[in-house]
């Protein structure tokens, strides 16, 4: 009983926080996505989503003060990095490309092989990635702690000083605002017929039969939110295993989150190792039943496009799922 | 036929008889101190109450990868799908003075390997009566676009098990198409209405397709693709667990991905244009059965979990229609890979199940268990 009256005290002094701190982020959801579902423990604030933007440019929360989230997750590079791995500080470079993190608010996993599930679990990662931003938690809170502005955002968001953990919701609420929707694809979806050309119009039929795409890009974020083995990098030395490594079941060796293919033009180049440069490359691979091996994904067979079809689906793929309103955000002036 | 009875009788079913009470006890101790063990939180499992009246009883043990259970109108006996055996089963029930037996009845069913790991050989899926005699064996043993539907007349099975030859009429299969590209198989489940067939296939996974196969005085029609249900609820697809709702509803469980948790989707769809009219998201992970307590009408599910069985399960389906429908989902028992259940008609409910296998075990762990106090 008593702590149950504890509790109510704890939901009314947390709701007074919010009141007289911060104001309700107003989110716009993209023509074609659906509502989004924000973790009860972290609502969208105005004052929360500008840290969370400060802090996601702000390569104060490395080591060498050189790398920040936008480093890897840029931008004007479709908010992934243009490059086929990262490259985080001292110039180390990992073993995966960086994924975009545009939708990624409505992935049910994080992470290639989805070791993560909420972006707020996600977003410490990084940070204390020795190849990446290489800080340790305590170290990245006592920094940050020295920088008045976070200070007083902090208080004024979280109602104390810089804790890991409000790093990891404001930069989580950041991320949710990154959406792009409304594409061309879903304006036609939604029945304006002239909003797609005649050839994309034939690669989005395509898309969703012949080609088999949608059996696992599917839903409005172009996604199942499963793992599936193409066979891509199965032939290195030795194949990263993808999902394997965090379940352990046998079916899941070389199986790769499906991802989002919104604004998929901008953010070459594509696959867990960045090893396709092109869309047309990543069709090809498709058209020939991936790369065989014995877990490959019973989705990927050939295909037998012609030329023809390759390029209505590139097509489908570069002018159907680019929106007009691509979420581009300005590096914002950093507090000091 | 007689041997094969006594090898079936001596190590399952009398097995089954003798220890079953006392396997009873010991599961039921298990499931309790696991039903502690639950973080009160979980979302699905609300655990189930203390003082349950339900009971459970192992009927067959030693089968191999089960798929498939349906009970014979009239007499009772309760037919399974010995998938791993590509084979089906009789059971006849125990009664006053009169042993349980159990049979092989039709064999020769062509085989196939499903999953890359956990692997699971598999032959027959669904089962369902659309006459007194007539038992309907929905395949799983060909490619995908060579998939049939069985029809065999069980009572002329005397003392020999028959071949899949003796079919009485095969339905299907539904090649490669513009509508399915790679055409239809795994026919994991089915529901029969009267009128016709609605088996839940696995083909076309841009479509998720459910087939539909119509009686006509006990002869079936042309199997044909009915509903494509990925396009409908976009997300999900993998249509498994099927049955008819009170009121002449479809009733799906789709199952989603097998390695993604919570994905499952309870849908109902109409039976006659085939339009979704409710999709529920579920906390289970893969939705495999689906059927309505023939007395409360009450709707059960098996959730078979494939990638954390220790989740799966019967749980009872609670659901609110209206303005905001809603679903309550209730665990009423842990079940280790539950694959198909069957009501007969006094609320008696007949659950397959594929198990665990163990070092050393000298059986194969699956089983027909009997489950009675549902509500
Ligand atoms: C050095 C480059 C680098 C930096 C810096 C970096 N990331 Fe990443 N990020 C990656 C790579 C590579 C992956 C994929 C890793 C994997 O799957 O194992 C990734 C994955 C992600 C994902 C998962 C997206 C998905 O669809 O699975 C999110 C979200 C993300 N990063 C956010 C952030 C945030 C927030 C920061 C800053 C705190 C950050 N990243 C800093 C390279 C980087
Ligand atoms: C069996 C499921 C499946 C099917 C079918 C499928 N994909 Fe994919 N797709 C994936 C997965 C999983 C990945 C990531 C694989 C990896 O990196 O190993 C991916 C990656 C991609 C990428 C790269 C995205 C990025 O950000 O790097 C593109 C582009 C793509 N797919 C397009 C398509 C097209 C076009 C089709 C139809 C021809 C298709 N996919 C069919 C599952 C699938």
């Amino acid at each position: 009983m008593r702590k149950v009256w504890a509790l109510g005290m704890c939901l009314v002094m947390g709701m007074q926080v919010g009141l007289w701190a911060d104001e309700p982020y107003k989110l716009q959801i993209p023509p074609g996505l659906p509502p989004l579902k924000v973790p009860q423990d972290n609502p969208l604030t105005a004052k929360k989503v500008e840290l969370g933007r400060q802090l996601y440019f702000d390569p104060r929360l490395s080591r060498d003060n050189t790398i920040s989230c936008a480093s890897c997750h840029d931008p004007t590079k479709g908010w992934s990095n243009g490059e086929r791995f990262a490259t985080g500080v001292r110039g180390q470079v990992g073993g995966r490309s960086a994924p975009t993190i545009i939708n990624a608010a409505y992935n049910r996993f994080q992470f290639w092989d989805g070791r993560a599930g909420s972006l707020e679990e996600q977003a410490l990662g990084p940070i204390q990635n020795p190849i990446e931003m290489d800080m340790t938690l305590e170290e990245v809170v006592a920094k940050l702690n020295k920088i008045e502005g976070y200070r007083r955002q902090f208080r004024e968001v979280f109602g104390t000083d810089v804790t890991a953990d409000g790093i990891a919701k404001a930069i989580a609420a950041f991320e949710r605002t990154i959406l792009s929707g409304g594409a061309p694809y879903d304006r036609y979806k939604a029945g304006d017929k002239n909003a797609l050309s005649p050839a994309a119009v034939r690669g989005m039929k395509l898309f969703f039969g012949k080609a088999n795409c949608a059996a696992c890009h599917s839903g409005p974020n172009f996604t199942d939110n499963g793992f599936h083995n193409l066979g891509v990098g199965w032939n290195n030395k030795d194949p990263d295993l993808g999902r394997y490594l965090v379940t352990k079941q046998e079916g899941d060796k070389g199986a790769f989150k499906t991802p989002t293919l919104r604004e998929i033009a901008r953010t070459a180049p594509y696959m867990h190792d960045g090893s396709h440069k092109t869309l047309e490359d990543v069709v090809r691979f498709y058209n020939k039943g991936g790369n065989p091996n014995p877990y490959l994904d019973e989705e990927i067979f050939p295909l037998d496009l012609t030329d023809q079809e390759i390029q209505d689906l590139v097509t489908f793929l570069k002018e159907g799922l680019s929106s007009p309103n691509y979420p581009m955000v300005k590096p914002p002036q950093l507090p000091k | 036929m007689r041997r094969c009875t006594r090898i079936l009788l001596s190590w399952a079913c009398l097995l089954a008889l003798t220890t079953s009470l006392q396997a009873q006890d010991q599961k039921k101790e298990k499931s309790a101190s696991e039903q502690q063990k639950k973080p009160a939180a979980a979302k699905p499992a609300e655990k189930p109450a203390a003082d349950s009246k339900v009971k459970t009883r192992d009927l067959v043990i030693n089968l191999y990868n089960p798929c498939g259970v349906a009970v014979q109108p009239d007499t009772g006996h309760v037919y399974i799908s010995g998938s791993g055996y590509q084979r089906i089963l009789r059971f006849t029930p125990p009664k006053e003075n009169q042993m349980p037996t159990i049979a092989e009845v039709i064999n020769g069913f062509p085989k196939d390997v499903y999953g890359k790991g956990p692997k699971y050989e598999i032959g027959p899926l669904g089962l369902v009566f659309v006459s007194k005699n007539l038992l309907a064996v929905g395949g799983g043993g060909n490619p995908d676009g060579k998939e049939v539907l069985w029809f065999f007349d069980v009572s002329q099975i005397k003392d020999q098990p028959i071949d899949t030859k003796a079919a009485k009429h095969v339905a299907g299969p539904i090649p490669k198409s513009e509508k399915t590209n790679r055409g239809e198989g795994n026919f994991y489940a089915l529901a029969y209405d009267g009128k016709a067939i609605y088996i839940t296939t696995n083909g076309d996974d841009t479509k998720g397709w459910i087939a539909r196969c119509p009686i006509n005085n006990g002869t079936p029609g042309k199997l044909e693709l009915f509903i494509a249900t990925k396009p409908q609820v976009e997300t999900t697809d993998a249509p498994v667990g099927i049955t008819l709702s009170p009121d002449g509803k479809l009733v799906v469980g789709q199952a989603g991905e097998i390695n993604v948790p919570e994905d499952s989707l309870l849908c109902f769809y109409n039976i006659q244009t085939g339009k979704l009219e409710l999709k529920l998201e579920t906390p289970l992970y893969d939705i495999v059965a689906l059927a309505y307590h023939p007395k409360s009408k009450t709707l059960y599910a098996l959730d078979f979990a494939w990638m954390a069985p220790d989740k799966g399960g019967l749980f009872r389906l609670d659901v609110t229609t209206g303005q905001q429908p809603s679903l309550k989902v209730t665990k009423v028992l842990s079940l280790d890979k539950p694959t198909a259940m069957a009501f007969a008609p006094d609320g008696t409910l007949y659950i397959t199940l594929i198990g665990t296998a163990k070092e050393g075990d000298k059986y194969k762990p699956g089983k027909l268990i009997e489950v009675t106090g549902l509500e």
